[in-house]
């Protein structure tokens, strides 16, 4: 269960972030939603989300930079998800290879990323 | 008249040209700030429930479908833009409202428009809304005058994934510089094993780029039954790039049968792109019988040639590594050595 758990969505398409807020807000979840990499940094440093989601490709700090820099930090075992139209399984290799606890592509169900946030979520507890 | 009033002539009528331009620079950008303005206008009342929608909340549906003029314009703009970020039922549903306002019935006619901007936009909407019925129209475009429309029919093929398309995709792509091999091959991927025959046969065309995009499928894809035209390819194509590329998918589908082929690649004298591709190959294959080839290629004067022969002795696992041992020394080998413990160390 959510619990209002807190998510932090990084994604410089404001549809995506927009639907991703929305589904996982109509889910209990409280969700701060940022359109850079270099917001998502400043935000996690200063929310300490229990779930990160990172778009990929984002202006500033990509989203491999700022998984990076999470996993460097002190709350760097926080679980992340990539969210990418990156396919290619190299840049699935390099996702996990930095980090990532699952990597989507998009386009992506909004109802299977769900079930893999309260999935991550629930074995990160 | 002089020649310095015939320089002030052209002058002038140089800079009466660059104002020209500049001007309608700055009104086509104007015009297009003033529609995006206009449909984020008419859009906003709808964009809540479009939203919802594409998240999989079906409540604004009917709201949606039911929309007219300036307002479902700007919702089918919006939601062609959001079929490419979403799948699942909310793509079902997009498309549904597409279908309601008649925005797919336009790009089908839209197809055969004389402008090419008005055929690319309506050959990618009919692909993204996996209009299945299109096929014919797809495989049209896949065959435009005009590059750009040619890239949307290939990239409405990787959407709608029917083999039937495999044929005029690989014959465009060998057209010019209109369709990325990398789209192609993406596209290709996404028809399934239906496709050997035309890819087996694709390696037989005229064009280079045609053989190369089905030689780069046959690899990555796994089609174990072109493996033949992959080793004929290798052998005797004209095109270095075609030979390099079925040279690293034999290496990636190929068995032990293909080490000789690939051994001789290695030989000095052959072009340096498909010695190191060749190579590359062996370490993936993986077979002792290509030992004595890549020992020999670590003394080889293309450095990157010995690096590559050192990382593919790793990969033949520990008889390659015992011979890669007493020259940890040299730098090619100490790099394959310790990248090789770091894998180890991350698994």
């Amino acid at each position: 269960m959510p619990d209002g758990a807190r998510v932090l969505i990084a994604d410089d398409d404001p549809d995506i972030r927009d639907l991703v807020e929305f589904k996982l807000t109509q889910s209990g979840y409280a969700v701060e939603a940022v359109g850079d990499g270099l917001a998502a940094w400043e935000s996690f440093q200063a929310q300490r989300p229990a779930l990160v989601i990172l778009d990929v490709m984002m202006p500033g700090l990509s989203g491999i930079d700022v998984l990076r820099k999470i996993r460097d930090s002190e709350n760097g075992a926080v679980p992340v998800l990539l969210l990418s139209a990156k396919s290619r399984d190299s840049d699935v290799d390099t996702g996990f290879a930095v980090g990532a606890d699952d990597y989507v592509i998009k386009p992506f169900s909004p109802r299977e990323l769900l079930h893999r946030v309260n999935g991550m979520l629930a074995r990160s507890r | 008249v002089t020649s310095r009033q015939l320089l002030l002539g052209v002058e002038f009528l140089v800079l009466l040209a660059c104002l020209a331009l500049a001007l309608s620079v700055i009104v086509s950008k104007v015009t297009r700030l003033n529609r995006e303005n206009r449909t984020a206008i008419a859009l906003a009342p709808v964009r809540g429930a479009l939203i919802e929608l594409a998240a999989g909340e079906p409540d604004g549906l009917p709201v949606l479908r039911g929309a007219r003029g300036e307002t479902a314009q700007a919702i089918d703009e919006a939601a062609v833009a959001l079929l490419s970020k979403v799948r699942g039922e909310p793509a079902t549903q997009l498309v549904a409202v597409l279908e309601e306002h008649g925005a797919l019935e336009r790009a089908k006619a839209d197809a055969g428009h004389r402008s090419s901007v008005r055929r690319a936009h309506a050959v990618q909407l009919l692909g993204l809304a996996r209009v299945g019925d299109s096929t014919a129209l797809i495989s049209e475009a896949l065959e435009d005058e005009a590059s750009e429309v040619r890239a949307s029919a290939a990239y409405a093929a990787s959407y709608l994934a029917d083999p039937w398309l495999a044929a005029p995709l690989l014959r465009s792509v060998g057209v010019g510089e209109g369709i990325p091999a990398g789209l192609a091959a993406d596209a290709l991927l996404e028809m399934g094993v239906e496709i050997a025959p035309v890819l087996r046969a694709a390696m037989r065309n005229p064009a280079p780029r045609t053989r190369m995009v089905a030689a780069h499928v046959a690899g990555i894809g796994t089609f174990v039954q072109a493996l033949p035209e992959l080793r004929e390819l290798i052998a005797s194509d004209p095109d270095l790039t075609v030979r390099v590329e079925a040279a690293e998918s034999l290496g990636l589908i190929g068995r032990e049968s293909e080490v000789d082929l690939l051994a001789r690649c290695t030989a000095v004298g052959v072009a340096t792109d498909l010695r190191r591709a060749s190579a590359r190959a062996l370490g993936r294959i993986g077979a002792p019988t290509a030992l004595t080839t890549l020992v020999d290629l670590l003394d080889d004067s293309d450095r990157r040639l010995a690096e590559l022969a050192a990382h593919a002795l790793v990969q033949i696992g520990p008889r390659g590594v015992d011979v890669l041992e007493p020259r940890r020394d040299e730098p090619a080998v100490g790099t394959a050595l310790a990248l090789a413990q770091l894998k180890a160390g991350a698994l």
